[in-house]
């Protein structure tokens, strides 16, 4: 309620966004062609295929629907495995409503639907240094969503050159740019807490979830510690 | 260039259960008032989601892996550029896959 500043939805915010996330670039396309090597497999057809990549977007729920779809192909299992897959971005929709909610909702909301790990990642690590511009978020979610497409049709159509993107460390590429926004935004004590909060809870979860379920427990008592550490300046704003 | 009929429906299933999600939190929090403490709470929500993809790796505890957190680490803290550290940790994850 406070915050009556409409944040800027600017074209130079999107480019900058759209250059800042090249570097995720290569990577999402050598993904994309994977899917699409694994859509072949499962007998999408090439429209198929490329529709998946567009309105899935994202790789663990397109793999796991992949699972479901040769199963039998239930409604149910497959709505299912993709909010299981998806859970995270529950999160960082709620994290983006400080700075997304001043945009015209056709903005705030074709925005998220190009909302990924890694422009998530990028846009709120750019906002802790003061970024200010939403399109931001928009830009850099189409720099990683035009890739991913692309890699899709590369992949369903070609079958299988390109071989397994681990052997070029491209699934490490992810895992090193989070561990490097981590370190940026590192401001001092405020974050020890938070840190240690989350990085308890995926030590304890590990041995018994999937990756993306460590993401939104890590995220999640994160939250929890921000809260608890987080010291009011007015002292009879108790309630929470 | 085809679409069977069990497909279509089970993309429209798939793409309402996505968009639910990248949707759902963001509409959710309109009915939440931002107190500051909340607020304290979503910011502290990006750097706990890192900690989250980050930790697994480190708990694996496999050689190419950490050294590339290692080097990712070390290059972000000495030159700060992330994409200079993503892609020294990339080479050596790469390098060490090849030699171990």
């Amino acid at each position: 309620m406070a915050t009556a500043a409409r944040p800027p939805f600017t074209l130079a915010g999107f480019r900058q966004g759209f250059v800042r996330a090249q570097a995720l670039a290569p990577g999402v396309l050598l993904y994309g062609v994977v899917f699409g090597i694994l859509a072949t497999e499962a007998r999408l057809s090439v429209l198929e295929s490329v529709l998946t990549s567009v309105f899935i977007y994202s790789g663990s729920a397109q793999m796991a629907a992949l699972q479901v779809w040769r199963d039998g192909a239930e409604l149910l299992p497959l709505f299912a495995a993709i909010v299981l897959m998806n859970a995270r971005y529950l999160l960082y929709g709620a994290a983006l409503r400080p700075w997304l909610a001043g945009a015209p909702p056709l903005a705030s909301y074709g925005t998220l639907f190009f909302l990924g790990d890694g422009n998530w990642a990028l846009a709120m690590a750019e906002r802790e240094r003061g970024q200010d511009d939403a399109a931001f978020v928009l830009g850099s979610g189409i720099a990683m969503f035009a890739p991913w497409i692309l890699g899709t049709l590369i992949g369903r159509l070609s079958g299988g050159l390109i071989g397994d993107p681990a052997r070029y460390g491209l699934d490490f590429m992810l895992i090193a740019f989070s561990a490097a926004l981590l370190i940026g935004m590192w401001k001092g004590k405020a974050d020890l807490g938070p840190v240690l909060a989350a990085g308890l809870a995926a030590v304890m979860l590990a041995p018994f979830v999937s990756s993306g379920w460590i993401i939104v427990a890590g995220g999640l008592a994160a939250a929890a510690a921000g809260a608890l550490t987080h010291r009011s300046p007015v002292p009879n704003e108790a309630t929470s | 260039m085809s679409i069977d009929q069990r497909f279509a429906i089970a993309l429209v299933v798939m793409a309402a259960a996505s968009y639910l999600c990248r949707a759902g939190g963001f509409f959710f929090m309109r009915f939440v008032p931002l107190t500051p403490r909340r607020e304290a709470a979503l910011r502290a929500l990006p750097i706990g989601v890192m900690t989250g993809i980050v930790a697994p790796v480190v708990l694996q505890g496999r050689i190419p892996e950490c050294a590339g957190l290692a080097v990712a680490i070390l290059v972000m803290t000495w030159r700060g550029s992330d994409l200079a550290a993503a892609l020294a940790g990339v080479a050596v994850v790469a390098l060490l896959r090849q030699i171990l």
